[in-house]
């Protein structure tokens, strides 16, 4: 659905936001792009969409080349934006016909789909009321649904839930769960990694404007290389002999990779964490060591990003927060 | 066909967003009526100076409201595309597959009839306060089409303003740009009774045949030899304006 080969877009100014960008979305595939602000995903989505001109290389969506057959791409896609582009004095359902009407659709088959897709994500009831009056949740869903109007095969998500609260970031995912197990192809590009992992049959992980990562979240994942048994004991002896007895004990077993002693406690890398943490239990049970408490932990794309890229993600949602604060500030908001 | 359809649908929003705030046209319409009374009751006995064309004065101003009036709605939409610009609006509408050409003329349809809704009530305003049309209803009908093009042509400017700079600071500001083109004119006194670099700069600015047009159809009557040379202006302009628009607007959304 999508072939992408050594997109380039230099913005004027001299800003190099994406640079020699590859990739290729098959039909029906969930696809994601992970990264953190500013990393040239939304400027990518942007070019896919026909919103913005790519300043080299080559781009084909649903089999139309981007900047010679721009109104074939429009037609067959549908785009859910990161700004939500929605029209606040707009009633929900004005704005929805007006989609498919502006998509080619008539009136009255516009309303008829603005009904079923209204009910669908559970805002039939406030259909009649201005879009300015929505919740951010609500907004979201109402944003999607205006993608969805003329019913594309492959659809466009500009960070759909960032900034949502977990439930309304639940009822997205499950409307994007059912829509491609319908056959539809998703393009979604987020900073959160638990929607990656949720979602996406393959993601891509782009920074500064290139792909460093690609592949299904289990593999790059597996790449990171196993489970990590973590093991706090009941007991740690004097002077902490017998931490260093159960540290040299767990080294000695074969599925062992690494073991590392922080604060009285093991984290004990492993192959595969369900079977080794019995195992290892049993070992320090028969040497006489008892143990308090045990977790396996499997690493996150979390891990794979920062392996990656040498940072953490999570990092550019505090500045986000800063920035609202400062609004907040500038418009004499008070807390409290 | 699928343009006109299109072009409809996009007004049809445009109308109603306008229309879901009230305040814009009470807020012109209060203004129209300030202008009467704030220049009309200090600059009345204007009239009684030699070569002063008018016996009343609020019938020598509401050539300059109007006029006025129009040139400002160059200002209006430019912060109407802008607010569509910086919401996402602009690029949902860019992303479907309509006529490019459709979004534009939705724009200025929608500039055509906020002009057209302020020219309307400052003529009933200016009936009000006791203003008589010389030239008699094909006068104010011809006042009403003149002005309300004149106000497309206006808002032609503010359109590639927004669509270029993006910007709410350059955007709100904008008025500054058509302030002098509206009081460099003869809007307070006649030509005759201008003097020095002043009356030089009314002579050069295109507003000011527009509205001596306008003036005159009102105060005089079919003068043409007054009315004509703002209706080749008026032409010039909106022909220039327009074209000028719809190429800046074909490179920004090509």
């Amino acid at each position: 659905m999508i072939r992408v080969q050594d997109l380039v877009k230099v913005y004027p100014g001299g800003t190099r936001a994406v640079d020699r960008v590859s990739f290729r979305v098959g039909h029906g595939e969930f696809f994601g792009f992970l990264g953190p602000n500013g990393a040239g995903k939304t400027t990518t989505i942007k070019v896919l969409a026909t919103l913005l001109k790519k300043t080299s290389g080559r781009a084909v969506v649903a089999g139309y080349d981007v900047d010679r057959d721009a109104q074939s791409v429009r037609r067959s896609i549908g785009f859910a934006m990161q700004e939500v582009g929605l029209d606040d004095l707009s009633k929900g359902r004005d704005f929805l016909v007006l989609q498919g009407v502006l998509y080619g659709m008539s009136r009255r088959e516009a309303s008829v789909r603005a009904g079923e897709l209204l009910e669908l994500v559970g805002l039939a009831d406030v259909a009649d009321r201005r879009v300015g009056t929505y919740s951010g949740g609500m907004r979201r869903r109402i944003d999607l649904v205006g993608a969805l109007m003329h019913s594309p095969q492959l659809l466009f998500l500009d960070e759909p839930t960032t900034g949502l609260d977990p439930q309304s970031r639940l009822a997205i995912w499950e409307h994007l769960e059912r829509l491609s197990s319908d056959g539809v192809t998703v393009f979604l590009t987020t900073q959160i990694m638990e929607e990656a992992d949720r979602l996406c049959d393959r993601i891509a992980i782009i920074d500064r404007g290139t792909i460093v990562a690609e592949g299904s979240p289990a593999i790059l994942k597996g790449e990171i290389g196993g489970d990590v048994v973590h093991l706090t004991l009941a007991d740690r002896g004097e002077n902490g002999h017998l931490i260093d007895k159960a540290a040299s004990l767990a080294a000695e077993q074969p599925f062992v990779r690494q073991v590392e002693s922080v604060d009285g406690h093991l984290a004990i890398k492993v192959v595969d964490g369900g079977e080794a943490a019995p195992q290892l239990m049993r070992n320090l049970h028969d040497a006489g060591i008892s143990v308090r408490n045990v977790t396996v932990s499997q690493p996150s794309l979390d891990d794979v990003f920062l392996k990656h890229t040498g940072r953490q993600i999570r990092a550019d949602e505090a500045s986000e927060d800063e920035a609202g604060q400062l609004l907040k500030a500038f418009l004499g908001v008070k807390r409290g | 066909m699928a343009l006109l359809r299109q072009t409809f649908f996009i007004y049809l929003r445009n109308l109603k967003t306008w229309t879901a705030q009230p305040a814009t046209l009470l807020t012109a319409i209060a203004s129209s009526a300030f202008m009467f009374i704030f220049f009309g009751a200090p600059l009345g006995k204007l009239t009684l100076l030699p070569g002063f064309p008018a016996d009343s004065y609020q019938a020598y101003l509401t050539g300059m409201v109007l006029v006025m009036t129009v040139v400002f709605s160059g200002s209006d939409m430019a912060m109407v595309l802008l607010t569509d610009i910086l919401s996402g609006y602009f690029d949902k509408l860019l992303l479907s597959p309509v006529n490019r050409l459709a979004i534009l003329l939705g724009t200025l349809a929608i500039g055509a009839t906020r002009a057209l809704a302020q020219v309307v009530v400052i003529i009933l305003i200016a009936l009000a306060f006791g203003v008589r049309f010389e030239a008699g209803l094909l006068g104010v009908i011809a006042i009403v089409v003149a002005t309300t093009t004149f106000g497309v042509a206006m808002s032609c400017i503010g359109l590639v303003l927004a669509l270029r700079t993006k910007s709410v600071q350059v955007t709100m500001n904008s008025w500054l740009l058509f302030m002098p083109l509206a009081f460099l004119t003869t809007a307070f006194m006649p030509k005759e009774l201008l003097s020095g670099w002043f009356e030089v700069a009314v002579r050069f600015n295109p507003v000011d045949y527009v509205m001596s047009a306008v003036r005159a159809v009102i105060i005089e009557g079919w003068v043409w030899s007054a009315i004509l040379p703002g209706v080749w202006v008026l032409v010039g302009m909106t022909a220039v304006l327009l074209s000028f628009t719809t190429w800046q607007y074909r490179r920004a959304t090509a």
